[in-house]
Formats: C-alpha cells, sequence, structure tokens
C-alpha cells in the first residue's frame, strides 16, 4: 500500500466539526450539505458588493443613455432575421433577396416552394457529393437518411454492459432530430458546405422536402411522393417523429420563464447526470479495475514531440501560387478530401490520369463539370478564365 | 463532433484486463507491462563535470544578437517549435474546415492561453472579417433596437476579466476506452483567456428588455453563423461582448472582430464573428442544438440546452507528454495540474497516487477565479515506483468530479458532450506516463 503525505487530510478534519468527522470515518468528506446555486445554470451567483465582483474591481458609475448606434431600418431586419423556428416564425412565404421579396417576371411576389422531384436533382447536383446518395452517407460527412428511432438505446461498445451492443444509436434528421425548422435552417444558412447562402427559399423548401421524404416523414399521416410541393403552408404541417425525444421541457407559451426555470432546476441538481463524492480513504471496494489503450489514436498533425530544436525546414512566407486562394476557397472541400472521390490534389496518380485526356478536356470539364461535380464546383461567380488559374494550380501542385 | 460516436465504431474497445491481484500485488503488475510511446519526448540533458555549456562561450554571447527592428510583431523562439495546436484528422469529416485543433496543455503555464495557441473550433473555416464592414443588431423584444459599428461598440465601458472557453466535446474520444496517449488530445479543447469587452447587460439595461424577453439568439457573420440560444438571465449576470484577447484585438479564430463571452458555459454558446442577438418568448432550438449539441442517454432521450462545462480537472505535470523519466528515485517533484468549473470557482482538489483508492487534498495556487482555470500543486518525493495519478476537483457549488463509473452509470457512452470524468495517469517505474481509465469492464 502506498503511504500518502497525509498533512492536507489531517488539516481537513481538525478543521470540520463533529458530524463530518463522523462522515470521515466512513470514508467521505462530506463538503457538499445542499447545493447553493441560484444562477440560471443552476451554479453560482456573484453579486456586486462594495464595488468588488468576486476578486475583480468594479466601475459602479451610473451608465444610462448612451447614443451610440441607430435604429435598424425593417429592410436590415428582414435581411439578418431568416432564422426559422419550431413554431414556424420565420418559414419564408416568398423568395427573398437583400430583404425584400423577389419578383416574377409578371411583378407578382414569387412564392417559396419546391417540388420533392426538383429537390432530389438539387441534391444530387450539389449536396451527394458530401452526404451520399440519398442522404446515406459514406463520404465522411454527415449521414442524413437511413436511422431508426428504436437504435437510440444503443450503447455501443460500453465497457460496463455484460453483453455490449454492437450498433451504434442511428442519429439521422428522421431518427433524431425534433423540429423541421432545423433541417430548413441548416440548408438555407450553412449549405452547400462550400457556398452556403447560395439557395433561394423555393431551392431550400424542395430539398427539404426531398430529405423529409427520403427519411418517411409524413405530412397529414401521407407519404410525400415524387409531385409534393413544399411551401410555408406544407412545412408548418411538418411533426417529427423524435419530437418527444428530449428534455428538460423547455417550450412553455402559457409561461416562457417556465421553461428555463426547468433547465436550471435540472443543471441544478448534478444527481441528474452523474457526480462525485468526495470519499477519501478506501474508495474502490475490491480490486483496481484498470482499463488501458488497446488501440491508440496518434495520426497527429503536426506530429507529437516536445523536443526543442531548431525547425529543419524554414518555411518561405508569403510564397502564395496564383490560383491557390481560390482553391482554398471553393475547391479544396472536396479536392482536399479523399472521402468525397474527387482528384485529390497532391495526388500524382490521379492527376495524372485526370491529365491523360489533355488540358483542354480538364479545363472544359473544370468549367462544365463531371460526374459528381457540378459545373465551376458550384462557384458560379468564378469566371472561365479565373477557373484555368485555379486548375493549373491544381495541376501544378500535384506533379 | 458528432462524428467521434461513429469513429469509435471502428476502434475496437480497448484493452479489458483486470488486475485480479491483491491490492498489494497491484503495483508491481502494472509496473511489468510496457508503456506506449506515440510522442518523441526531450530525452534528459546529463550534466557532467566541467560542462562545456560552462566553461566554453556560448555562441550567442559573443555576436550581437538580432536587432530589436527584426520583428514587429514579436514570435515565439524557434527552439519552441514544437509548442503548437494540433489536429487530427480522424476527429473531422476529412476537410480542415468543420474540425478543431487542440491547445497544447502540455507545455501550458499558468492560467492564460497564449493567442496563437488557444484551440480552435470552426464550423466552417476561419473567417476574416473586415471591421470596416462589421455591425452589431440587437432587436426582436428589446424597446430600442439598435445597430452598432465596431468603434460604437467599443466606446461602451469596458470590464475584463479572466475565463476558460472549453468545446463540451473536450475529453469526448474517451467515452468508451482510454483511445489517445497524451495531454494534449485528451483535453486540448479548451484554453483560457483575459477578455476585455463590455458586459450585455450595460447595453442591455440601457436599450431595455421587454417583460417577456426570456431567450435570446447570438448568430455570427460567417458561412456557419453558429446561431445558439441564450437564457436572458445569463446575458444579463455574467455575459459579455468581447473584442479583447490577453490585451490585444480577438484573433481570427477566436472571432475577429467580436465574440460573445458566456462564462463557463459550452465553447459553441461563445459566438464568434457575432453579428446579431435577437430577443424572444421563445427558444428558437436552432440548427446546431437540436441536431449536434444535445446528450443522447441511455433512455434513448436527449438532455438538451446543457449549458455548463462541469467541475473537472486534469494532471498536466506529469503527463504522457511530460513524463518523469529523467528522475530519480527520491526525488522531489511537483505534481502540477489544472482545474475548472463552469458553474463555480475551485474551491479543493484532492490528488490519488493509486488510482482513486485513497485521496489527499492539493494546494491551490495562483488567482483563484470563477469560471476560470486553477492551478494546483502537489509536492511529493517519487520512490522509483509505479504509481496512478488522478485529481478530483470540487468547486464552491458543492459539486464533487465524479469517477468514470459515477457518470457513465447516470448517462452511458454515447453522450458525446460534457465528459468530466476523472482521469488517470498511470507512471510506470521508468517514469513513462500512460492515459488508462479506472472503471468497470467486462472481458
Amino acid at each position: 500500500m502506498y503511504i500518502l503525505e497525509n498533512t492536507m487530510l489531517k488539516k481537513i478534519i481538525t478543521g470540520l466539526g463533529l458530524a463530518t468527522s463522523i462522515l470521515l470515518l466512513s470514508g467521505c468528506v462530506a463538503d457538499k450539505e445542499e447545493l447553493k446555486g441560484t444562477a440560471v445554470d443552476g451554479g453560482m451567483k456573484y453579486e456586486t458588493k462594495n464595488g468588488m465582483y468576486t476578486s475583480y474591481h468594479v466601475n459602479t458609475q451610473e451608465t444610462k443613455d448612451f447614443k451610440y448606434g441607430r435604429t435598424p431600418t425593417q429592410r436590415e431586419i428582414r435581411a439578418w432575421d431568416i432564422d426559422v423556428r419550431p413554431d414556424g416564425k420565420g418559414a419564408p412565404m416568398y423568395d427573398m433577396k437583400h430583404g425584400e421579396v423577389v419578383l416574377d417576371e409578371n411583378g407578382n411576389k414569387k412564392i417559396a416552394e419546391g417540388s420533392v422531384e426538383w429537390g432530389n436533382e438539387l441534391y444530387d447536383a450539389q449536396c451527394a457529393m458530401c452526404h451520399g446518395d440519398f442522404g446515406t452517407g459514406g463520404k465522411g460527412y454527415p449521414t442524413l437518411s437511413g436511422g431508426d428511432i428504436e437504435s437510440l438505446t444503443n450503447q455501443l461498445q460500453n465497457p460496463a454492459d455484460e453483453v455490449p451492443t454492437e450498433e451504434p444509436p442511428r442519429k439521422t434528421i428522421g431518427s433524431y432530430w425534433p423540429y423541421a425548422s432545423t433541417l430548413f435552417w441548416y440548408i438555407q444558412d450553412a449549405m452547400p458546405f462550400p457556398h452556403p447562402k447560395s439557395l433561394s427559399n423555393s431551392e431550400t423548401y424542395a430539398i427539404t422536402a426531398y430529405l423529409l421524404m427520403e427519411n418517411g416523414v409524413t405530412i397529414d399521416g401521407e407519404e410525400m411522393d415524387e409531385e409534393f410541393v413544399m411551401n410555408r403552408e406544407q412545412f408548418l404541417k411538418v411533426k417529427m417523429p423524435n419530437e418527444n425525444g428530449f428534455y428538460p421541457t423547455v417550450d412553455t407559451p402559457e409561461n416562457p420563464k417556465q421553461g428555463v426555470a426547468n433547465i436550471t432546476k435540472f443543471l441544478g441538481d448534478p444527481s441528474n447526470y452523474g457526480t462525485g463524492t468526495r470519499c477519501m480513504k478506501d474508495c474502490i471496494k475490491g480490486e483496481i479495475p484498470l482499463l488501458r489503450i488497446k488501440n491508440e489514436m496518434n495520426n497527429f498533425t503536426p506530429p507529437a514531440s516536445t523536443v526543442r530544436d531548431l525547425p529543419k525546414v524554414e518555411v518561405e512566407a508569403g510564397s502564395v501560387q496564383p490560383g491557390q486562394v481560390a482553391y482554398e476557397n471553393s475547391c479544396s472541400a472536396c479536392h482536399g478530401n479523399a472521402a468525397i472521390g474527387a482528384p485529390v490534389v497532391g495526388d500524382k496518380e490521379a492527376w495524372e490520369e485526370v491529365m491523360s485526356k489533355g488540358l483542354d478536356k480538364v479545363y472544359h470539364n473544370g468549367i462544365n463539370g463531371i460526374n459528381g461535380m457540378p459545373p465551376k464546383g458550384g462557384n458560379m461567380d468564378l469566371s472561365d478564365s479565373e477557373m484555368k488559374v485555379i486548375i493549373d494550380y491544381m495541376i501544378n501542385s500535384s506533379k | 463532433m458528432d462524428k467521434i460516436s461513429k469513429l469509435s465504431k471502428n476502434i475496437e474497445v480497448a484493452s479489458t484486463e483486470t488486475t485480479k491481484t491483491s491490492r498489494r500485488d497491484f503495483f508491481k503488475k502494472t509496473a511489468a507491462i510496457s508503456a506506449v510511446a506515440a510522442t518523441s519526448v526531450l530525452s534528459p540533458i546529463k550534466l557532467k563535470a566541467d560542462d562545456t555549456a560552462i566553461i566554453n562561450e556560448v555562441e550567442w554571447g559573443v555576436k550581437l544578437g538580432d536587432m530589436v527592428t527584426k520583428n514587429p510583431y514579436g514570435v515565439p523562439s524557434p527552439y519552441e517549435h514544437n509548442n503548437v495546436r494540433r489536429n487530427d484528422p480522424l476527429l473531422s469529416s476529412g476537410d480542415s474546415y468543420a474540425t478543431v485543433s487542440m491547445c497544447p496543455l502540455h507545455e501550458s503555464e499558468g492560467i492564460i492561453t497564449p493567442n496563437g495557441l488557444f484551440f480552435t473550433r470552426d464550423h466552417g473555416g476561419t473567417a476574416h472579417v473586415d471591421p470596416k464592414e462589421f455591425r452589431l443588431m440587437i432587436h426582436g423584444k428589446v424597446k430600442k433596437e439598435i445597430v452598432l459599428t465596431l468603434d460604437q461598440l467599443k466606446r461602451y465601458p469596458s470590464v475584463t476579466r479572466t475565463h476558460f472557453i472549453e468545446c463540451p466535446a473536450n475529453g469526448s474520444t474517451d467515452w468508451r476506452a482510454p483511445q489517445y496517449n497524451n495531454l494534449q488530445f485528451l483535453k486540448g479543447m479548451m484554453s483560457s483567456a483575459e477578455w476585455t469587452g463590455v458586459l450585455l447587460k450595460t447595453i442591455l439595461d440601457d436599450l431595455g428588455l421587454e417583460d417577456d424577453a426570456v431567450w435570446m439568439l447570438a448568430e455570427g457573420s460567417d458561412n456557419a453563423g453558429n446561431p445558439r440560444t441564450i437564457p436572458v438571465e445569463k446575458a444579463l449576470d455574467d455575459a459579455m461582448l468581447v473584442w479583447g484577447q490577453n490585451g490585444e484585438a480577438l484573433r481570427a479564430e477566436q472571432g475577429y472582430p467580436l465574440r460573445l463571452l458566456v462564462p463557463g458555459w459550452e465553447g459553441n454558446l461563445n459566438t464568434k464573428w457575432l453579428k446579431r442577438l435577437e430577443f424572444s418568448d421563445k427558444p428558437w432550438h436552432t440548427k446546431e442544438e437540436t441536431s449536434k449539441y444535445t446528450m443522447l442517454q441511455k433512455s434513448g432521450k436527449a438532455i438538451r440546452y446543457f449549458w455548463i462545462n462541469e467541475v473537472n480537472s486534469v494532471i498536466t505535470s506529469p503527463c504522457p507528454e511530460k513524463p518523469w523519466t529523467d528522475l530519480k528515485k527520491g526525488d522531489l517533484v511537483e505534481v502540477e495540474g489544472l482545474a475548472w468549473s463552469g458553474q463555480g470557482t475551485i474551491k479543493h482538489v484532492d490528488i490519488s497516487l493509486d488510482g482513486g483508492d485513497n485521496w489527499v487534498e492539493a494546494s491551490l495556487k495562483g488567482l483563484v477565479l470563477p469560471k476560470s482555470w486553477t492551478r494546483f500543486s502537489y509536492i511529493m518525493r517519487w520512490d522509483g515506483k509505479p504509481l496512478l495519478l488522478s485529481s478530483r476537483a470540487v468547486d464552491d457549488l458543492g459539486s464533487v468530479q465524479p469517477t468514470i463509473d459515477e457518470e457513465t452509470s447516470k448517462q452511458g457512452v454515447e453522450s458525446i458532450y460534457h465528459r468530466n470524468g476523472i482521469v488517470t495517469w498511470e507512471v510506470t517505474s521508468k517514469g513513462e506516463v500512460n492515459n488508462v481509465h479506472i472503471r468497470k469492464h467486462n472481458a
């Protein structure tokens, strides 16, 4: 048995009252009586007292009636306030651009709507290269379909389980996400990954409809077919299968503050999610259950090292080649990632094969698209000559 | 970091060896097993008599150094080139945009991370915001809606506070078994800085909130935006809009020119490249707080809005990258580490040398601030025998860092986020250090 230098422990014992000393004898320091958090997260809330906030001095002068800034215009708010809430706030009625409604050729407001069939086309052209056909994944990026709610109780290889589950929970749009607003918001705001905010509200409704269809989500109990057209009215009817799969309850419209209070109560009691006990002596009954690393993860960049020597190669600063910046901004998400299937820049063999078609054909394919790659990789703001500079850079970097 | 659960599918669960021997034999048994060494560790320098480093003139002592004009912005010594952030392609989808770089905690000193080493978590790459085109909009259920330029915002009275920021996925690769044999990847999804900005309360008190303004949406101007919902109560407590990081402007990786600081809460709530705050009576259930930052439990239900980084600690010296291979039997040595709590201030840290069977209280040292890294220290004489070194933090709320079993018995192993179970380092008789788990497991 290893002997601990127990000076600090002695200090604790002499510093505590009788009741806690008895607990100490049984091996526990009862440091924890009643949790005393009054902050919104159930934790400690510190007040400013005598000009001090904990250890910080605080300026307690009056700070009222600043005159900075101005009121935003309604158009400015419309341009930025494009979030979509589960209750339908923000689910757009029309196509919008720069904070104004888009008008069709007859001058009428353009209704935002899109069919499953159109969504399928858009998905195949702009999403499948990362998320796989039908959202089935396999390219490294999130799998979007094929989950099931029953699998959410799986605990993959929990070491403490008698019979560890061999399957992980399969969390996808249909099996996990509580609200369809998440899907619309994600696509509209952050997708396609290399050039987000490039899809219209109509296109976003179309892709949303397609992905909901692939996930078997029904509307009014009806499955969606190819002709189904998604718009604000239909979107508000979508109810996701796992809507009730989350806690605490935070949507309390009759009393908005109740939802916050529910979280405060949950977080304020660590026994809800696992807390320790301040045992000091003989805490482990029986053998020490030691688990070592079996398969080490050590594929780091740069390699792990604490050696203090001079770096071997002095990297020359400022040597950016033509096309490199545009490549990194617009192309590397696919061409820098072997999982996508596009020829990876730096892969000599792959690019030799590409070049065997001749340079003109390579330019042509880059500009007009090939296989999973949309024209210009979806970066329609690049001119043909800019594309050629980028392609030259990619070729030169792969020799 | 939702990829971690998927990733672990391909990783065979770690060694399921249990020590069947009596406790008396326990350390003998651990000593017999050779260590894993993935880090190139600096080999100890032997001090010989008539040391040439002393009796000869050193090269830099007999010539002029660099001119003071050489680096208008200073850089670390070239010898420190291995003190860098690192990333693991396995933690991303294969690209280097929506991923994380790990802070080198093993080289970290004190309670401040240098700006160039602060861990980086981006959802779509690091944005470079032109400060001339920066605008902040505050709207919704406020009595006075407002747009501000950066210079106008920086006219508000400033405060400066020290807080850590931690990604809730920090340590998540260890839910099932130890997988990284280093501190940098085990706990490096966090860093700490002295932040300067304006308390959100100062602005909101002046603008005036509607009575039913209960929730706040914070959104960035980058390609991912990473919108998150935060209760107004937190905004009025200690949240800040920060533009300063350790005495200079925020780094681009930290949201230049403005980020939200939500002390103690999940890193992703500290919205970078901030552009918009909206107030409402309803939560938004944003794209990330539904699809990503939720914790699936054994029941098949998931916890949402788990804001806090729970009480936590780790020994930073020794650690796998900073072993005791240079020590001799009988050397006096300092065990040092970091403790932190997102719900309060660190009150105690306990140290165990036998994997958590017996504990002794360590000393806290330096500044002990709320929702901040706190250094602890325990000085001991090492007898050259193997150890299982663990640390356990307690905060002023009374929360105690759980053992791995105390945490997983409640949560299972599919939570992904908010893993704060006790970390144990195995120190071998040679002084090598390995990441191990003290937990129940089956063969």
